[in-house]
């Protein structure tokens, strides 16, 4: 250690060719840590809760193309044999589930005619939506059988109660408990009143990159629309097989429909997450190739270093430095330029990230990534200057005389 | 006490050997200033090599301050320059990036001295060769001869058994390196051995002790024997 005042004061001297590895460091550090925050922040939301029993779930559509079609019959008769089936714990219709991307979307006040709203995402279910979904009450009922209504593609009527998650009752009602948010009127379309009649624990809204992604309305009503949805739980183990069940006693009654996408939720999850999923990989790819090229970007400039220094190697050597000197002293002037690099590149990371969270309105960075990156970075450059520094400690002290 | 016995050295390419030092034979006694002349490729600068460290031989025997070297390892013998072995270069071999401070410094930090100890050393060995007040410089700021006496102060720092020099006037004009050889003398009366390497006669002269390399052996020569003669019959063989 007793050699680094000589060896910054050297590096002084040199400061360009410093300068620009330490600012390649800074780089390399800035856009691995924002990369991995990134990737990080994705995995944190890939890893939330639809609030469903998903790998028990499956759902699918259904489109009537024939004027015979009924679908006030179909809904009914089709849910009671489902519900009979071998294995299928529960059914029901619904217009959208979490994680299909496409829904419905309303936002609620609590007082008439008021501007600030909290949006809300739809599920228009029966009285079995609770136990198809696999969602808990966390205060109020259920909806009773009596209350679910029809509800056709031009209705602008609303029902009397509603559902709602317990984060969404908390954006209306931020003071109160879900005991005591049984009973409030909240308002739909400006001034048309609803009941809360339960709050729910957790569900998702369809879109998983909306920012009210737990804000979720559960509305009493069947949809007798063009295509239309029903979503089957089943037991364990029993999906797959009541996946090709159903569907084939749907198309059994021949009665002039479509069947179409059966999908099972976990597959659902992936399709919803497959951007993530591309994200993550290509910036996994980008922090590999950065870090690599910056590691032969310190080969390559030490290796460069030693070749030029070959003559000076060897009168240290001559002078009584013994091989370890010298590879220590490549390395400590690696840790310095390093080091500088990295203080450059917290600066930059966090501004970089700062840009980010404006833009992108990504969240912040977690500062215990950058002691990381730090720790990262320095172990790769003392890795790289390894060789080349070997490469030093070894030319002969001869070299001292014998090159002019 | 320096003292070679039938040394060899032989320089292996795949075309060629070179027998760089055969049976070399040589005693230097403490407080000898010898200079070391021979025609080019002779192996002057093997010996020195040999004698300074640098370079490993393949067979005889050297004792330096009565321990054979032979067997020590690569710490062992940077330790042995570090401590008793002052070198001096014909292209002085500063480092480029150090002021001379720093140079001077180098081989007292791998010594270990504190830093005040290192410091003393420091100014004196400047001081010694009159550069005190340019502590601050860089190399390329100096002369040739001015460069010189800062290897010289360097090579002196530590305050070394022996000074080994290959051509140490080498590169500068006769006025300069006259300077550098009273200082050389001044730092032989002092009590250093010295073994300087030259091809320049008159100054081989002003050595108490005179060696003349030939096809990489040993010949003792009167001082004041005319050099410039026996490197004409050398040429003539
Ligand atoms: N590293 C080496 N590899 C091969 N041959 C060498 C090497 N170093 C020196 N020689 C050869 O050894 C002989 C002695 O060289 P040297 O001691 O440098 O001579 P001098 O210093 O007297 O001019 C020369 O023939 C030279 O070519
Ligand atoms: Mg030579």
């Amino acid at each position: 250690m007793n050699q680094i005042g000589p060896i910054f004061r050297a590096l002084l001297r040199n400061k360009v060719g410093a300068l620009l590895l330490a600012l390649q460091i800074a780089l390399t550090m800035t856009i691995i840590v924002n990369a991995i925050h990134m990737i990080e922040n994705r995995s944190s939301m890939m890893a939330r809760e639809s609030g469903m029993d998903e790998a028990n779930q499956f759902h699918l559509m259904y489109v009537g193309y024939k004027d015979s079609f009924n679908e006030r019959v179909a809904v009914e008769t089709d849910l009671l044999e489902i519900r009979k089936l071998n294995g299928v714990v529960d059914a029901t219709q619904i217009n959208s589930t979490p994680l299909s991307g496409g829904g419905w979307s309303m936002g609620l006040t609590t007082t008439p005619n008021s501007q600030d709203g909290t949006p809300v995402s739809l599920y228009f279910v029966d009285d079995h939506g609770l136990n198809t979904l696999g969602v808990e009450l966390v205060a109020g009922e259920n909806f009773s059988q009596t209350e679910v209504t029809y509800r056709l593609s031009n209705d602008k009527q609303w029902p009397q109660n509603i559902l709602l998650t317990e984060a969404a009752a908390k954006n209306l009602f931020p003071d109160l408990t879900p005991a005591e948010m049984i009973g409030q009127t909240v308002f739909i379309r400006d001034d048309e009143p609803m009941t809360i009649k339960g709050i729910i624990d957790h569900l998702q809204a369809p879109w998983v990159q909306w920012s009210n992604v737990n804000n979720v309305m559960l509305v009493p009503q069947r949809g007798l629309w063009n295509a239309n949805r029903y979503l089957v739980r089943t037991a364990p183990g029993e999906r797959d097989r009541l996946m090709r069940e159903v569907e084939e006693l749907l198309l059994a009654k021949r009665d002039g429909r479509l069947i179409r996408n059966v999908t099972a939720m976990d597959e659902q999850r992936d399709d919803a997450y497959q951007d993530f999923f591309a994200l993550q990989t290509v910036l996994w790819v980008i922090v590999t190739v950065l870090t690599l090229v910056t590691a032969l970007g310190i080969v390559g400039m030490v290796s460069f270093t030693v070749n030029q220094r070959r003559k000076q190697i060897g009168t240290r050597r001559a002078l009584g430095a013994t091989k370890g000197d010298i590879m220590r002293q490549f390395m400590l002037e690696n840790l310095l330029i390093t080091g500088s690099g990295l203080i450059i590149g917290v600066a930059s990371s966090i501004a970089l990230n700062i840009w980010l969270v404006d833009t992108f309105s990504l969240p912040r960075i977690g500062w215990h990534y950058l002691p990381i990156a730090m720790v990262v970075l320095v172990i790769v450059g003392q890795l790289a200057v390894l060789g080349p520094a070997r490469k030093a400690a070894n030319l002969s002290p001869a070299l001292a005389t014998r090159t002019t | 006490m320096l003292k070679m016995t039938s040394v060899r050295k032989t320089f292996r390419t795949d075309t060629i050997e070179t027998h760089a030092l055969r049976d070399f034979d040589l005693q230097v006694e403490e407080g000898d200033f010898v200079a070391v002349t021979g025609p080019s490729g002779s192996g002057k600068t093997t010996f020195l090599n040999v004698a300074g460290l640098l370079e490993t031989f393949d067979d005889g025997d050297y004792q330096l301050d009565g321990k054979s070297v032979q067997g020590m390892n690569d710490r062992q013998l940077a330790q042995l320059r570090n401590e008793k072995i002052g070198f001096i270069f014909q292209s002085f071999n500063l480092l480029p990036d150090l002021n001379l401070f720093d140079n001077v410094d180098v081989p007292l930090r791998y010594r270990g001295f504190n830093s005040a100890e290192r410091k003393q050393r420091i100014e004196q060995a400047l001081e010694t060769v009159g550069l005190a007040n340019r502590m601050g410089h860089y190399p390329a700021q100096l002369s040739g001869g001015q460069q010189q006496r800062v290897a010289i102060a360097r090579a002196l720092a530590g305050s070394p058994r022996f000074l080994l020099a290959d051509e140490p006037t080498g590169n500068l004009d006769s006025n300069m390196a006259s300077g550098v050889l009273d200082l050389l003398s001044e730092i032989n009366a002092q009590g250093t051995t010295i073994i300087m390497v030259t091809h320049d006669p008159s100054l081989a002269q002003r050595a108490q002790r005179n060696i003349f390399v030939r096809d990489g052996q040993v010949t003792e020569v009167q001082t004041g024997t005319n050099i410039q003669e026996l490197l004409q019959q050398t040429a003539q063989v």
